[in-house]
């Protein structure tokens, strides 16, 4: 305890002493001063009871300020920062915790509930990494299919007539092969197992190139960064900003526009055009 | 050589023999070649007008305009109008220029991200109306003759049909116009993008779009290469190897190997509208294609009508675009099959004297 804060303490105790004493004068530790007497009226007790009431009270309030007076008692400096609410956003220890974390949240953007909610995003990145993995590999299935039929082919081909094969050139094999593979490919690429395979995996890779675009677009936001979906939206407005004030240039008549927004241009009138219009599917 | 040889070892040295020359030979042409040597469109023209990505070419004339009105080539979004002229005896803005053409050409640029929420309404009523706005104005015409290829084409008949008007003559080349006509021949290597995109359900397509922003043109490309497997898997060794016999060849290759490579992404609501409302619900032919409300009838196209296909276009089936003859309302309706595959019309050596000329002698009759 330093002697500025000690200072306080006795300060304190004897003023509060000083504010008390002219009300109960009588209160222990005053010995020699005069006591009520024994065989009080009923008025008398429970004056007497409401006395030592107070006195307990003032008791307990003395022994309180003196225990504190033996710890640290804030100094003015750390009093005013307490209480100062600028002081209220450092961070845990400054001010009180609950209060603190709550505002950094605001102040600070969203969390992911929010760790986990991170974690089942990638999860769901794993899952669709497999899915698109397990697409890959049917689709490679279906086409070593293809390569196997396609040299069984070729095998029977050159089984079929082993003396011309003897004749053929390094060339001509080649030409033969190519032949057979190219017939037997384009059979399969045909195929509704091929068509299917491979629509699964370019689905496949769409589903997961968004996915990993959800978990881009999620660090974008808490990091203040532009995402692509928002920037997509924002090329959206421009060019249909754009396609309104074409229309509206070729529905007014050139000389109502300012020579600065036409330029050297000037675009005769067209059949007119409803609102613009994307694809339906 | 090796057929001279009858024993299989003799034969099999001699091959290989052969095979290490033609490597060497090869190396030796790689090495020389700069970028330089491979350009694409380099035929000589000017920038007249530019909308956003949307650049419009004038062309310099290399001979006398025998044709008064100016042809605007209109390519699609699938590949780069740089095909139509790839090299300079592969060209046919070369040979329609060498024939007293006038030619304009429509550039969309490349898509990015940002270009995502384009749809046909801005290429048919923005970007294609004003460049032909700009030719009409420089030459004081009410029309001219619009030549559109394949998806261009597409925005073509749908700018022909919307505004009549501004279309002298309308000249299409592999344009698909009824999109389940793909198994008409019965030929097996033809129509893949049909049935690929019809396997798709709505939602497959609205995720993809919405996952890239774009029809990515790398998945095209992919889809593309598997319409001809045996071309694909041989092309950078057998194929590569048989242009290290001739440096023009070799170039050939590389050339188109940059077009190809090229490839732009496809602005994302128009390829679902190219995807969804084209391909799978064909609605072009049976007339529900909607442009910013309007219906795109067909039979308001009454000028004449020109129709350039290739016999063995595996992309789009001579019959898809054959079709148009019954939709269309022009009375004045011609057809030009020619030999040839989807690209081969365009840069193959033997169909460079024929489209050039089968255009420009049509366009004559009509100017």
């Amino acid at each position: 305890m330093n002697e500025t804060s000690k200072s306080v303490a006795e300060h304190w105790l004897a003023g509060q002493q000083a504010m008390w004493k002219p009300f109960f004068p009588w209160t222990a530790g005053q010995s020699g001063e005069p006591k009520p007497a024994a065989n009080a009226n009923p008025l008398e007790e429970q004056f007497n009871e409401l006395r030592d009431t107070w006195q307990a009270s003032v008791t307990k309030w003395t022994d309180f300020a003196k225990e504190a007076a033996q710890g640290e008692l804030p100094s003015a400096d750390k009093l005013r920062e307490m209480f100062t609410p600028a002081a209220w956003a450092h961070g845990p220890g400054s001010g009180p915790g609950v209060v603190d974390a709550a505002l950094q949240r605001v102040l600070e953007g969203p969390r992911y509930a929010v760790l986990w909610d991170l974690d089942r995003q990638l999860l769901e990145l794993k899952k669709l990494t497999l899915q698109r993995d397990q697409a890959v590999a049917a689709y490679q299935a279906v086409v070593q299919k293809a390569w196997n039929a396609a040299f069984q082919r070729f095998a029977k081909a050159l089984g079929s007539d082993p003396l011309a094969s003897t004749k053929l050139t390094w060339r001509g094999l080649a030409d033969k092969w190519l032949a057979v593979a190219n017939d037997t490919l384009i059979d399969v690429h045909r195929s509704e197992k091929f068509i299917e395979a491979q629509r699964q995996m370019l689905r496949a890779a769409s589903d997961r190139h968004l996915q990993e675009r959800k978990i881009a677009e999620a660090w974008c936001e808490a990091g203040h960064i532009p995402t692509r979906t928002e920037i997509d939206e924002l090329q959206r407005h421009v060019v249909e900003l754009r396609r309104e004030v074409r229309l509206l240039r070729r529905a007014t008549p050139a000389g109502a526009i300012p020579a600065a927004t036409v330029g050297a241009r000037r675009v005769p009138a067209r059949r007119p055009r409803t609102a613009s219009k994307r694809a339906r599917t | 050589m090796p057929a001279t040889r009858t024993s299989p070892a003799a034969k099999a040295v001699a091959e290989l023999d052969d095979l290490n020359l033609k490597l060497a030979r090869g190396q030796r042409m790689l090495r020389r070649l700069k970028d330089e040597d491979v350009q694409i469109a380099t035929a000589d023209k000017e920038v007249v007008f530019r909308e956003d990505k949307t650049t419009l070419y004038r062309y310099k004339s290399t001979a006398k305009h025998t044709i008064g009105v100016p042809v605007l080539v209109a390519y699609g979004q699938i590949g780069r109008y740089t095909m139509t002229d790839l090299q300079e005896d592969r060209s046919m803005l070369r040979n329609l220029l060498a024939l007293g053409v006038d030619v304009y050409a429509v550039d969309w640029g490349s898509p990015t991200r940002g270009d995502r929420w384009l749809t046909f309404e801005d290429y048919v009523d923005v970007y294609l109306a004003d460049c032909i706005e700009h030719i009409c104005r420089a030459h004081d015409l009410p029309a001219i003759n619009l030549l559109g290829i394949c998806e261009g084409g597409v925005f073509s008949l749908c700018y022909a049909a919307l505004y009549p008007e501004r279309v002298k003559n309308l000249i299409l080349t592999i344009t698909p116009v009824d999109f389940h006509q793909d198994q008409a021949d019965g030929r097996l290597n033809h129509g893949f993008v049909n049935l690929w995109t019809r396997g798709l359900a709505d939602e497959d397509i609205e995720r993809l779009i919405e996952a890239n922003g774009n029809l990515p043109g790398e998945l095209m490309s992919y889809v593309f290469s598997q319409m001809t497997p045996g071309a694909t898997m041989s092309k950078y060794n057998v194929g590569l190897l048989d242009t290290f016999d001739d440096e023009k060849k070799l170039l050939n290759f590389l050339r188109m190997e940059k077009w190809l490579a090229d490839r732009p992404h496809h602005p994302g609501e128009a390829a679902k509208q190219l995807l969804v409302n084209l391909y799978k619900n064909n609605e072009l032919v049976r007339g529900e294609f909607e442009l910013g409300g309007r219906k795109v009838n067909l039979k308001d196209i009454k000028v004449p009508v020109l129709n350039v296909f290739a016999k063995d276009d595996h992309v789009i089936p001579p019959k898809t675009t054959q079709a148009l003859r019954r939709a269309v309302g022009s009375r004045d309706y011609t057809e030009i099959g020619l030999d040839g595959g989807h690209v081969g019309v365009f840069v193959g050596g033997r169909s460079q004297g024929v489209l050039g000329k089968g255009i420009a002698d049509w366009l004559r009759k009509r100017d």
